[in-house]
């Protein structure tokens, strides 16, 4: 793509980190300029220093100024960019922001806002799913007839999950595995709604046993082209928070994953949707359902890179450019296995309590297939004031058996000391006879308590770590060379 | 003599002897025997434990010793026995308030000079989202605020100290 020409030349970057990072990658790779804003306790960060113009943006937290929108705008216009990248997370699926940009006269990377609008609301994006012909899990929604909503809920069979229409993080959610139960799970569940949100109505979908998370990668340009580029799996996840990606899914048969993938993309092609987006599904019973469709960058972007050869965010520069997309959908084919692991501030056994300290050494491993995104550096101080994931391991291997072996390889080869990081656990769940054999759900974690705690006593870890611990100390060494050498020799010689 | 190290805490006992050819460690209630520690660069080095070698990397901070050895990180705290009878004097009619996790300082509810009861809020703390109130474990005067609004600090960082009052 190096001989492409844009209408602009500096992008600003929206965001921190190691997406920022990411993103000034391909900018440099195009000929284009990187400008970011930041606030303060990013000053030090590898984003700040690698970017050509760094502006500063102040708030009430860090992440309020990760999320002014007003300031944004102004930093975009003061560096002269012409164009705007949000990243993920913060302001990237805001389309009052996109909005804002592009009134501003600057490109936004990514979707229309009438697309950001239609996806950000669930209900919205589940009718327009389903009155375009894609599967959306059955369901009754009571409002819509409320005098023939045990009927209907009957009718879409068991097992059921019922839901308050009001509701949100699982509160007055109930299984319904025996229809006979129905009425009285609809009862309790109107009651809880009613304590919760003040609001007794229910909706009813179709429980879907030990659910996959499996998710498309789509494109689509400004001249209604529109491409898959294969799915990601990630089912590895604790609270709704993602732990490790891959791709190929193990689960998928080639002819389910083409259906999935055909059906993420005509999703797409009927929003007219442009710039790179992800479709999400529950997978189980042989069976998927649309979850929701994310309208910008995933984080877990990366395998899908790696098997395809497509570098995701130069793309999405070209198509924000206004260019049509370079191939069409036979020109894109997937080699091997790629797997992602997130290295998080966190220990995972202490409860996934936050993590936080000075780097005082940073070493990425080195090996062929092996990619790290990071945003961080040595003798940065690793907080809590944004999201604790630090950096991603990426591999990439002929198959998904080998992929595993260098995932493992990899994570264990991070050399993080100063801040506790997740990366004994990671190399656990890559370990685990249920991971390596491909048979998890999204509950697979919270099944197997054990992955997390890391229950290990091995007694020559402690002897190792002591005589490291010892020998580094110097009061210990100190104590040990003030003994007197004719008392040594005799120590030695009693050995 | 022996040095005490905390490790994910649990006290380890251990004591290092000259050897002629480098040390041999003692751990109280453990393993015994010849160790050597080659440093080959600034914080890498190889570990010679009864004739076996590994590969390590170790940074000290304070009395904290970080350790990267066969694929895992731990880090041990060395128990200094002179700062520990220290601490115990130090503690004579103070008490402080220490963070139960890295957060940041969303609000302070007491300036110096302030009389609180036990069970007093004397700081709102943000971690993973969530607002926890660190209260006053005894009653007392408030002597310092160790932090501002909008620090962030990591476990066990001393927030408040109060004096006892009489």
């Amino acid at each position: 793509m190096a001989a492409i020409s844009f209408p602009f030349e500096t992008v600003l970057i929206a965001n921190r980190g190691e997406i920022a990072v990411r993103i000034i990658g391909s900018l440099r790779k195009l000929g284009l300029r990187a400008a970011i804003v930041y606030h303060e306790v990013d000053a030090a960060t590898p984003a700040v220093a690698l970017a050509d113009v760094a502006f500063k943006i102040s708030g009430r937290t860090p992440v309020s100024a990760y999320l002014d929108a007003e300031q944004i705008v102004t930093a975009a216009r003061t560096v002269g960019a012409g164009a705007l990248h949000p990243g993920y997370g913060f302001l990237s699926e805001n389309a009052g922001f996109a909005r804002a940009v592009t009134a501003a006269g600057i490109a936004f990377i990514g979707p229309s806002p009438e697309a950001i609008e239609l996806m950000g609301d669930k209900i919205r994006a589940r009718n327009f799913v389903e009155r375009n012909g894609f599967p959306v899990a059955p369901s009754a929604i009571e409002e819509s007839d409320p005098s023939t909503f045990l009927a209907r809920a009957r009718s879409v069979g068991a097992p059921l999950l019922v839901k308050p229409s009001a509701g949100g993080g699982g509160k007055g959610m109930r299984i319904v595995r025996d229809l006979d139960l129905l009425e009285d799970a609809v009862a309790q569940a109107r009651s809880e709604g009613q304590r919760y949100f003040g609001d007794g109505r229910l909706y009813i979908e179709r429980y879907v046993e030990k659910p996959r998370h499996i998710e498309v990668q789509v494109l689509g340009d400004a001249f209604g082209n529109v491409v898959h580029l294969f799915e990601r799996e990630c089912s590895v996840q604790r609270r709704f928070q993602k732990i490790i990606e891959e791709t190929p899914s193990p689960t998928l048969s080639a002819q389910m994953r083409q259906r999935i993938c055909e059906t993420a993309a005509g999703i797409a092609r009927a929003a007219g949707y442009r710039n790179a987006g992800t479709v999400e599904f529950i997978f189980g019973g042989g069976e998927f359902y649309f979850l929701e469709m994310n309208t910008r960058l995933q984080v877990e972007h990366p395998v899908t890179e790696m098997i395809t050869g497509v570098d995701l965010v130069a793309e999405q520069i070209a198509i924000a450019a206004n260019r049509p997309l370079s191939f069409r959908q036979p020109d894109i084919s997937a080699q091997g296995h790629a797997i992602e692991a997130r290295l998080y501030a966190e220990s995972p056994e202490r409860g996934f309590s936050p993590t936080s300290g000075k780097v005082l050494m940073l070493d990425y491993p080195h090996e062929q297939g092996v990619r790290v995104d990071s945003g961080i550096a040595q003798g940065q101080s690793i907080t809590t004031a944004f999201d604790p994931m630090l950096a991603k391991v990426i591999v990439h291997a002929p198959t998904r058996d080998a992929a595993v072996a260098k995932a493992i390889r990899a994570v264990k080869d991070v050399v993080l000391l100063g801040c506790e990081t997740n990366a004994a656990f990671l190399a656990r769940v890559l370990a685990d006879a249920g991971f390596r054999s491909g048979e998890v759900h999204t509950g697979y974690l919270d099944e197997n308590p054990t992955i997390a705690s890391g229950i290990d006593g091995d007694p020559d870890e402690v002897t190792g770590l002591l005589a490291v611990a010892a020998l580094v100390t110097r009061p210990v060494r100190d104590a040990a060379d003030a003994v007197p050498a004719l008392h040594a020799a005799i120590g030695d010689w009693r050995n | 003599m022996f040095h005490k190290f905390d490790l994910g805490g649990v006290t380890h006992e251990l004591w290092l002897a000259p050897t002629v050819n480098g040390y041999h460690l003692h751990i109280l209630d453990g393993w015994s025997g010849p160790v050597a520690f080659a440093e080959e660069a600034a914080g890498h080095g190889s570990l010679t434990v009864a004739g076996t070698s590994k590969a390590v990397a170790f940074a000290v901070d304070g009395d904290v010793i970080h350790i990267h050895m066969r694929g895992r990180t731990r880090s041990l705290r060395y128990v200094d026995p002179l700062r520990a009878l220290a601490s115990v004097d130090g503690d004579d009619g103070h008490n402080v308030a220490r963070a139960p996790m890295p957060g940041t300082v969303v609000a302070l509810k007491v300036v110096p000079g302030d009389a609180v009861t036990a069970g007093t809020v004397l700081v709102v703390i943000e971690s993973m989202k969530l607002e926890t109130q660190i209260r006053a474990s005894q009653d007392g005067i408030v002597e310092r605020l160790h932090v501002k609004d909008g620090d962030s600090f990591d476990r066990d960082a001393i927030l408040v100290t109060l004096s006892q009052g009489n």
